[in-house]
């Protein structure tokens, strides 16, 4: 159908039609995502590999985790909404209000991945944690957690290990999304989150040094704006909106399998 | 789609860097990986001539090495796999030839993503910089093999290499599935939107099929090895136990427990498999180009073709389990891995018959692109008979890392996949320096190659079935294989010509660049695009024109036509398909 | 190329321009209403096999929302619908090959 239409504009008379009758990066961001749902799946059948081999797998999440991931859960479907409506709006050629939704669907990653933070952090302070992570000082362990991480330790791996993942997609997914909305004048805002994120946490939190994955994207996202400086249209926020819904979706299969079904049943 | 994007359809690069070393065009990008590839294979066969020299005189004093020890012996193994697998049979063909004759042949200015193509060699570039700095850390190169089983992998103190090289190592294939991914995608993209008017799928030569199919494969295969290696290096860096279950090293007990050395095996053949097809499709896809061409007759069965491509690549997703019979995997999975893996000779065979088919009754031209066709025919079947035996875990039981695989393997996918990539640079050659090669060392060369590589991998299914244990660096020690010494002499000096007559290509190689006999746009006569354009190529190919093609790309032979071959983009005339 | 590009891009926006906003509106609360019940059975003392069944499928049903309209492919054109979701499906779910081997280290008693 879309086919048809183009011909009508006579420019595409010099090719075959698209088979898969849309432009080129959109195809191109749909066959990236195939791959990386490839690549989480995998991790996925990992998780479910350790939990099947292990007897006893344990239950340990307490309503505070359960609270805590659901409103994650809703600050990401939320995001999802906003990214359709900047995607909408960006057909309509409404550049103002583009900016705006996709600055709310920033905000709400970014919230998601401040609450995540937290909670890992929590977590790690509990007790449940990995071998190389230093100690918490000056905060006493619960027994159970401590005990999930001695007895299970593929609890504690797939945990942080599927998790951490999905969170760097979407850290990167509001990079990106911030270069599409804000283009250059998004690089000293993200070399600010860096500073922050760096300075603001202690030295035996796993955030310290995960923090320079934004110095890291700040230097090659200025290296593409610099290079390649142009003005995103609506193809690109649409490509920008699948990789971010994709993160989204991974989370719906993240959330049942890592959190509700180790839930401490009250 | 800004106005940016444009430049480069239009006007050509200026200045030495971005024409050359940062260039956007796809020819030039595909001899870069072309290049990368002969560096990446030079360095590999000197490995390997070490390790043949080392079976034979274990104790032997080399220049520059010195003696090598059973751990460097397993070092040079390893990186030689890894070098070979993914630097040279993924890349020359897919990635080299691919890059620069895909966009033509489809009559296309470019690959859709010019700057993700750019992009995606020089990610492998660091790849494989990565890789070789292996050798050059504490403890040298790691031991576990191209196929990297855990635990040996998993724990540093396995073993000396198995320290900051393995990581390397590791980090190295992780980076080369990202620059896989991206190459993949881009090929994709382009075959799916941008094949000119007329081009029709099937219209298509058997390569760009062969490309594309291949750039699926790996699209779909290369992220599951990402995962894996990811969790490799958490499990080494994090104490994390995907892969490790506990174990004992040197009396000491490790710190993981309840892991799976299985699972990383899964991981790892769920992404080999497919793997093994991205190296020797695109060598399917020359053979057919090549020999329709040089027998002047139709490819036998296009169609059968196209779809037997598509079944390997289908059913080449169903049969990993075949290299774990021995793992303790469930037997209802070796079973049903076994009868997967059986059918799938099917197709392989059905290309068989249709390259014999397209030879059989034609005016053959035996010129070195087409020796080398045969060659890799040859060599596919040789290397394919052994496979049905392997596929059955009762035959596989005493054959299962011997010698017995090792012949299996090279022959079907190391050798016949670098005669894939040899018979390209043959028959492309022209076409990409404006020269042809010499003939008559192209000949001698093949001819050498050809009983040198039999020589060196057919006793190897002798040695492997009389119980020569493969990855051992040393068999002087064990009495009843040292009766197999005599064999394994005569398979390392078959090595020493065989390696010697590459010096031979590669200075025809160069010498060719600039003393060849000048070629013609169309020196073999034959139908498809990139034959209907200059020599070399303009920058967007067709010198600002977009082809129109009439034609499917084997009509050779035509009856009641002037010449014996249709190129692609000759007016169509009364009937056409 | 480029110019193809563009147009195409073009006939993309206008597809999109047709949709009502409130359609995903509603994608949002039934996304929504389902992470609902998925909590709730998450506190529900089901047999765990069962109740991952349950979860799981429910979890596809979100991820078919997603794609289907956030994602637009429900508007795109059938192959494109038909090959992606084809491979990436036969591609996960050959995947489940693994589980047999998991569940014999349990018998299997190793550590
Ligand atoms: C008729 C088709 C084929 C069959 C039935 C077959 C069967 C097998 C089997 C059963 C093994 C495992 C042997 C063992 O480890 O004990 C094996 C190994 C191998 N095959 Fe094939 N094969 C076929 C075609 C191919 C092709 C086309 C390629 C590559 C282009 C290939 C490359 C390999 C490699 C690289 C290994 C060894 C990997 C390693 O352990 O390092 N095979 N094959
Ligand atoms: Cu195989």
């Amino acid at each position: 159908m879309a086919d048809v239409a183009v011909e009508q504009h006579g420019v595409a008379a010099a090719y075959e039609p698209s088979l898969f009758g849309t432009y080129s990066k959109k195809i191109g961001m749909w066959l990236f995502l195939l791959s990386d749902s490839l690549t989480f799946g995998a991790l996925l059948y990992a998780y479910s590999y350790g939990r099947i081999s292990t007897p006893n797998w344990p239950t340990p999440f307490h309503s505070e985790s359960i609270r805590n991931a659901t409103l994650m859960t809703a600050f990401l479907l939320t995001s999802s909404l906003t990214m359709v409506l900047a995607v909408r709006a960006s057909v309509f050629g409404k550049g103002k209000a583009v900016r705006g939704w996709l600055l709310a669907t920033m905000a709400c990653g970014t919230a998601f991945v401040i609450l995540h933070g937290h909670e890992w952090s929590n977590l790690i302070a509990e007790g449940l944690t990995l071998p190389v992570f230093p100690a918490v000082p000056g905060h006493e362990a619960s027994k159970e957690f401590a005990n999930v991480s001695r007895t299970v330790p593929q609890f504690p791996a797939t945990f942080f290990g599927l998790t951490g993942m999905h969170m760097l997609h979407v850290t990167l997914g509001v990079i990106y999304l911030g270069i599409v909305a804000l283009r250059k004048k998004f690089i000293p805002i993200l070399l600010g989150l860096w500073l922050v994120a760096w300075l603001a946490t202690p030295s035996y939190s796993p955030f310290h040094y995960g923090a320079h994955v934004l110095l890291l994207a700040a230097i090659a996202a200025s290296v593409i704006v610099f290079l390649k400086p142009k003005v995103y249209d609506s193809s690109d926020v649409e490509v920008a909106g699948l990789y971010w819904h994709f993160v989204d979706l991974v989370w719906m299969f993240i959330f049942p399998l890592v959190y509700l079904m180790s839930t401490r049943i009250l | 789609m800004a106005s940016t994007d444009l430049v480069h359809a239009h006007a050509a690069p200026q200045g030495f860097i971005r024409k050359y070393i940062f260039s956007l065009d796809h020819k030039v990008i595909g001899l870069q990986y072309y290049f990368l590839a002969l560096i990446a294979v030079f360095t590999g066969m000197f490995l390997s001539l070490l390790m043949r020299i080392h079976l034979i005189w274990p104790t032997a004093q080399l220049p520059l090495v010195g003696e090598i020890k059973p751990e460097t012996y397993l070092g040079l193994l390893t990186m030689h796999g890894t070098i070979m697998v993914f630097f040279v049979l993924t890349t020359a063909p897919q990635s080299g030839f691919g890059n620069y004759f895909l966009p033509i042949q489809i009559g296309a200015p470019d690959m859709a993503f010019p700057v993700l193509n750019m992009l995606s060699f020089w990610t492998t570039f660091v790849a494989f910089v990565v890789l070789i700095s292996a050798f050059f850390v504490g403890g040298g190169a790691p031991l576990h093999g191209w196929t990297g089983y855990a635990p040996l992998s998993a724990l540093p103190n396995a073993g000396p290499g198995q320290q900051l090289g393995a990581d390397l190592w590791i980090t190295s294939i992780a980076i080369f599935c990202v620059a896989s991914l991206m190459g993949a995608l881009n090929f994709i993209t382009t075959t799916l939107d941008l094949r000119a008017k007329g081009m029709t799928l099937m219209r298509m030569p058997l390569t760009v099929w062969a490309w594309f199919i291949t750039a699926i494969l790996g699209l779909l295969a290369f992220g599951v090895l990402l995962s894996a290696g990811i969790l490799l290096l958490l499990d080494r860096n994090l104490g994390t136990s995907f892969y490790v279950p506990l174990v004992v090293v040197n009396g000491q007990v490790m710190g993981h427990r309840g892991g799976s050395p299985l699972l990383w095996q899964h991981l790892f053949w769920f992404f080999g498999h497919p793997e093994v097809y991205i190296a020797i499709l695109p060598g399917m896809g020359v053979a057919s180009q090549l020999i329709s061409t040089f027998s002047r007759k139709p490819i036998f069965g296009y169609r059968a073709m196209v779809y037997a491509l598509m079944a390997i690549g289908f059913m080449g997703f169903m049969v990993w389990g075949h290299h774990m019979f021995m793992s303790g995997m469930s037997p209802y999975s070796a079973f049903a891995f076994s009868l997967m893996t059986m059918a799938i000779g099917v197709p392989s065979a059905i290309k068989t018959f249709n390259w014999l088919g397209t030879i059989w009754g034609g005016k053959v031209r035996l010129y070195s692109p087409m020796l080398f066709a045969i060659g890799f025919v040859s060599l596919f079947v040789s290397g394919g008979l052994s496979g049905p035996f392997l596929a059955q875990p009762v035959l596989d039981i005493p054959l299962h890392d011997t010698y017995f695989v090792v012949g299996h393997f090279h022959l079907i996918m190391g050798v016949a996949a670098i005669f894939g990539i040899f018979a390209a640079t043959y028959y492309w050659f022209p076409k990409m320096f404006g020269r042809k090669m010499n003939e008559t060392l192209a000949k001698v060369h093949f001819f050498v190659t050809l009983l040198g590589t039999y020589a060196i991998f057919m006793p190897m299914h002798y040695l492997g079935m009389a119980g020569q244990t493969r990855r051992y660096s040393q068999f002087t020690e064990v009495a009843y294989q040292t009766k197999l010494i005599p064999l394994q002499t005569f398979m390392t000096y078959a090595a020493f010509v065989t390696i010697a007559v590459q010096l031979v290509f590669l200075f025809n190689l160069f010498w060719s660049m600039k003393k060849g006999e000048k070629a013609s746009d169309n020196p073999w006569e034959a139908t498809t695009l990139e034959w209907t354009t200059a020599t070399p190529p303009p920058h967007d190919n067709f010198g600002g024109r977009t082809p129109v093609v009439n034609h499917g790309p084997y009509e050779y032979s035509v009856p009641g036509a002037a010449r014996d071959y249709t190129m692609q983009t000759d007016p169509a005339t009364a009937p056409v398909d | 190329m480029d110019a193809v590009q563009v147009a195409i891009a073009e006939q993309v926006a206008e597809q999109h321009r047709h949709h009502g906003k409130a359609q995903f509106f509603w994608v949002w609360g039934a996304l929504l209403a389902i992470t609902g019940i998925e909590v709730f059975l998450g506190y529900q003392n089901m047999e765990p096999v069962r109740m991952l069944t349950i979860l799981m499928g429910l979890s596809l049903i979100k991820a078919g929302l997603i794609i289907g309209y956030f994602m637009h492919l429900k508007f795109e054109v059938s192959r494109m619908k038909w090959l992606t979701m084809c491979s990436l499906v036969f591609c996960l779910a050959m995947m489940c090959i693994f589980f047999p081997d998991a569940f014999r280290i349990l018998h299997l008693g190793v550590k």
